[in-house]
């Protein structure tokens, strides 16, 4: 204790010493140099301390702004996601409106009632056997109807029902293996029977076997299918089989006029209209 | 070293909150002296030596403001430290109310004693105004309080 008082003692006389001293000297040269100095050194803290507290002072409104614009930002992506998505909804809608418009101008086969009926399910471990459309016996489909589809203002054979529910009904497509209808190819009436081969192309055979066949030709239903009412597109030649010496008729690879894989719609031909139904 | 660096920015962040509440806080000529607050504080928390040490350098700060009396305020912080350093050999200063008590009466002391610093060597008493006089001594006591209470609720009570 003593020796702490004696030195807080000691620098309370240095100090003061030193405060008189300076009160002493009058404003002389190096008073004001030393003046000049430690304001020199001081001013900078009171200058960029009040540039600090000016830019603090501003930080609550900033902070604001910027919150204010965060959540501007937040409402306008949202706006503008509602919007691409509006856009995209109105393409689709535009472009089933389009295909819809195509569709309806479409003429049935007299003597039969069309359905149009949309497609709802796919097999998707065999894709090109059957698919499963949204009408069913409600509205007065039955089995072995034959089913349509719409490619390039006409249509085409698809397929025939072959089960019926009271909403749905399953359509066997022509690709499938155990489908076959009567034919005949365009550029020279040869008739033959389509098969399909659970693959994307169809078989045509029994077509004479002197007959001159060429890729490309157009194949027709026949007027003596049992399921489908003539001249409906099926497909196109796409390849002339090789001649086999021990067969007597001739066949070819058909590549149907109807993707089973992008119809949306299809019209189903009922044998008679569902009652109070008017017969197109 | 992270002690040293510490006393600097106590230090330096004293000054510029002094120059920063007289500047934007401070009604009718009435602010707290924090520097001078500070000073006592310090000689009563950590002895007389580094409160003088501190005060003188916080007054030649104070000091080079003024046109005249340069050095007045280095002395008279000076004084104050040690008067608190005597003080609390006498009284326990660790006490919040003993604390403000003695902040309350060297705030006085310390006016006078400019006072008579200016009677002294510019021949004419400088007088802080009765605005100062009066509520300055209160505001420094309500300072001192405050800074002794948050010291002691960090945990550090060495005397």
């Amino acid at each position: 204790m003593q020796r702490e008082t004696r030195i807080a003692n000691f620098v309370l006389g240095a100090l003061a010493a030193l405060s008189l001293l300076l009160l002493s000297l009058p404003l002389s040269t190096p008073v004001r140099s030393f003046k000049a100095g430690a304001g020199y050194l001081l001013d900078p803290l009171a200058y960029h301390g009040e540039a600090g507290y000016r830019r603090l002072a501003g930080a609550p409104d900033r902070i604001r702004r910027l919150l204010e614009a965060d959540i501007e930002n937040e409402s306008l992506q949202a706006e503008l996601r509602r919007g691409q998505w509006l856009a995209t909804t109105v393409s689709a809608l535009s472009l089933e409106n389009e295909r819809l418009r195509r569709e309806l101008a479409l003429k049935a086969p007299a003597g039969r009632s069309p359905a149009w009926a949309h497609v709802m399910e796919r097999d998707p471990i065999h894709w090109y056997r059957s698919l499963v459309v949204d009408v069913g016996s409600d509205r007065g489909v039955e089995l072995n109807d034959p089913v349509l589809g719409p490619h390039e203002g006409q249509l085409v054979a698809v397929g025939r029902v072959v089960d019926v529910r009271p909403n749905t009904s399953t359509v066997l497509l022509l690709t499938d293996e155990l489908s076959a209808a009567a034919a005949y190819l365009s550029s020279g009436t040869l008739e033959g029977l389509i098969q399909g081969q659970d693959g994307p192309r169809l078989r045509m055979n029994y077509l004479n076997a002197e007959a001159l066949l060429s890729e490309g030709d157009a194949v027709y239903t026949s007027p003596t299918s049992a399921t489908f009412p003539p001249n409906v597109l099926i497909g196109r030649v796409a390849r002339v089989n090789a001649r086999d010496p021990f067969l007597t008729f001739q066949s070819v690879e058909v590549a149907p006029a109807a993707d089973a894989s992008s119809l949306q719609e299809l019209m189903i031909l009922r044998s008679r209209p569902l009652a109070g139904e008017e017969s197109r | 070293m992270i002690g040293f660096l510490r006393a600097v920015a106590l230090f330096i962040g004293a000054m510029f909150l002094q120059w920063w509440w007289n500047t934007h806080f401070a009604y009718w000529g009435a602010a707290p002296q924090l520097l001078l607050v500070l000073t006592i504080f310090i000689a009563a928390r950590r002895g007389p030596v580094l409160g003088m040490l501190a005060g003188f350098g916080w007054g030649l700060y104070l000091d080079v403001a003024r046109a005249e009396l340069f050095g007045a305020s280095a002395l008279t912080l000076t004084l104050a430290a040690y008067s608190a350093g005597v003080a609390r050999r006498q009284i326990d200063l660790r006490a919040a109310g003993s604390l403000a008590a003695t902040t309350f009466l060297l705030t006085w002391v310390v006016f006078i004693g400019h006072g008579f610093l200016g009677l002294i060597f510019t021949k004419s008493f400088e007088w802080s105004g009765w605005i100062s006089i009066l509520v300055t001594p209160f505001l420094n006591a309500a300072v001192v309080t405050v800074a002794a209470l948050l010291w002691d609720a960090r945990g550090d009570s060495r005397p």
